[in-house]
């Protein structure tokens, strides 16, 4: 099991923002865009995959955003963030030399290490694909640590695709299996259409020994765990990463409560096991 | 012509007995089809139904001053058409290969008439037909949920 430092032993200050500034910024989607931040203060951002930041637009507003990669010995921290609102906004028509104030990370991420030894399967929805690049990454630069590695990537259409270099590059590896699945597309698409779960038939992966890592819309995650219980995968073996509305991201201010836990001090990643109950009440 | 072995593990032979299996064998072709050919034309009658071994196939919607909508993809150890069972045996969209596709392509008469005079063999048939139409439903509905819409 991996051991993870609750948020307030790793990180000092766990209100105070650190300045940092947009270096590099790429358009993904028509409202998503990846930016490279660097800190401005001192040495980059240590993260473990999953983990989040809160990432503050100045005279604007604070949100939490996953953490999409980087390298702390390079000091590079990536986000990939949808443009849904006045801070969100703010980040994704940001330039290079755009201050912003990040503090973090928070959270509690993937099961890198106790994925070892195993079968991973990785199933991303969406933006969902951007708290699981780390992982892919993680994965792929020790990838003899692990068995048969897959990567399922559902979206809406083409258009809706992140890192599509970067989905080309893993496709062209030996040592991954990437498939990708659109709902609806239009000429020129030579890809699979159909729901995501879809694609979990024609992987190969041990059932009883996989470690598999979920991220997207819930429903999303709660159909792809179910359908790989039904192939034989314990729900503990099933991790899916949950989204609330997360302020202090330290577990004080309770607007992320889920059940007994707080998303930002709990999660993001829990097991299915431990929130599959709570997907079918929805008032949580 | 191996079944098992050309579909490794697939849960649409899980509960075929041997003797069924073989059956199945007997009435089956292994096809290639290259990337934009034809498996069958919506409208056409049912003759021959398929499970990809490898390779993709497109269902599709073919329209007038259009060109064809592909509604969803098969690829291996999916089962491609399910109309072939049910009167009036026509197809009711077109497969076509996107890929460089292998098959396995059963005589649908056949498979109808020994299901007649083998219960047992009709219904591990229908329940095969059944899981591929109840998982399409499913992943139908999903997909009507616009999930990758904001808000999640």
């Amino acid at each position: 099991m991996t051991v993870v430092l609750s948020t307030i032993e790793a990180t000092a200050e766990p209100m105070l923002p650190r300045p940092f500034e947009v270096v590099a910024t790429r358009r993904e989607t028509a409202d998503t865009v990846t930016l490279d931040f660097a800190a401005t203060d001192g040495e980059g951002l240590q993260f473990s995959p999953g983990q989040f930041t809160m990432i503050y637009a100045f005279g604007v507003g604070e949100v939490p955003i996953s953490v999409a990669g980087g390298s702390a010995d390079d000091n590079v921290l990536t986000h990939t963030v949808r443009a849904v609102g006045a801070v969100t906004d703010a980040i994704c028509s940001a330039e290079a030399g755009t201050q912003f104030g990040i503090r973090g990370p928070y959270g509690i991420g993937w099961p890198m290490d106790a994925a070892e030894g195993g079968d991973v399967v990785v199933v991303a929805g969406g933006i969902g694909l951007a708290p699981l690049r780390p992982v892919i990454l993680r994965l792929l630069d020790n990838r003899a640590r692990y068995g048969a590695v897959s990567l399922l990537y559902g979206t809406r259409s083409p258009d809706d695709l992140l890192y599509e270099e970067e989905l080309r590059q893993w496709r062209g590896r030996f040592d991954i299996e990437v498939e990708v699945t659109v709902d609806r597309a239009a000429d020129g698409w030579y890809g699979d259409i159909g729901l995501v779960t879809n694609l979990l038939t024609r992987i190969e992966y041990d059932p009883e020994n996989v470690t598999a890592m979920v991220c997207g819309p819930e429903i999303m995650m709660k159909v792809v765990a179910r359908e790989m219980g039904r192939a034989g995968t314990d729900p503990s073996s099933v991790y899916v990463s949950m989204e609330r509305n997360m302020k202090c991201a330290v577990g004080f201010c309770g607007h992320c409560q889920y059940g007994p836990d707080f998303i930002c001090r709990d999660g993001p990643v829990f097991t299915y096991a431990a929130v599959r109950d709570r997907m079918r009440v929805s008032e949580l | 012509m191996n079944l098992s072995v050309d579909l490794g593990r697939t849960e649409l032979l899980a509960h075929l007995t041997d003797e069924e299996i073989a059956f199945l064998e007997s009435v089956a072709i292994e096809s290639e089809f290259a990337e934009g050919e034809v498996l069958f034309e919506e409208d056409s009658e049912a003759t021959r139904f398929y499970i990809v071994i490898s390779g993709k196939v497109g269902l599709e919607l073919v329209s007038p001053r259009r060109r064809p909508i592909v509604i969803q993809t098969l690829g291996r150890g999916e089962l491609v058409g399910l109309s072939w069972f049910f009167p009036p045996h026509t197809w009711s969209w077109r497969a076509r290969a996107l890929d460089p596709t292998r098959t396995l392509g059963f005589d649908a008469a056949a498979v109808r008439a020994k299901c007649v005079e083998d219960h047992n063999l009709s219904e591990q048939v229908l329940r095969i037909v059944a899981k591929q139409a109840v998982n399409r439903l499913h992943a139908t509905r999903t997909q009507l949920l616009d999930l990758y819409e904001f808000p999640r």
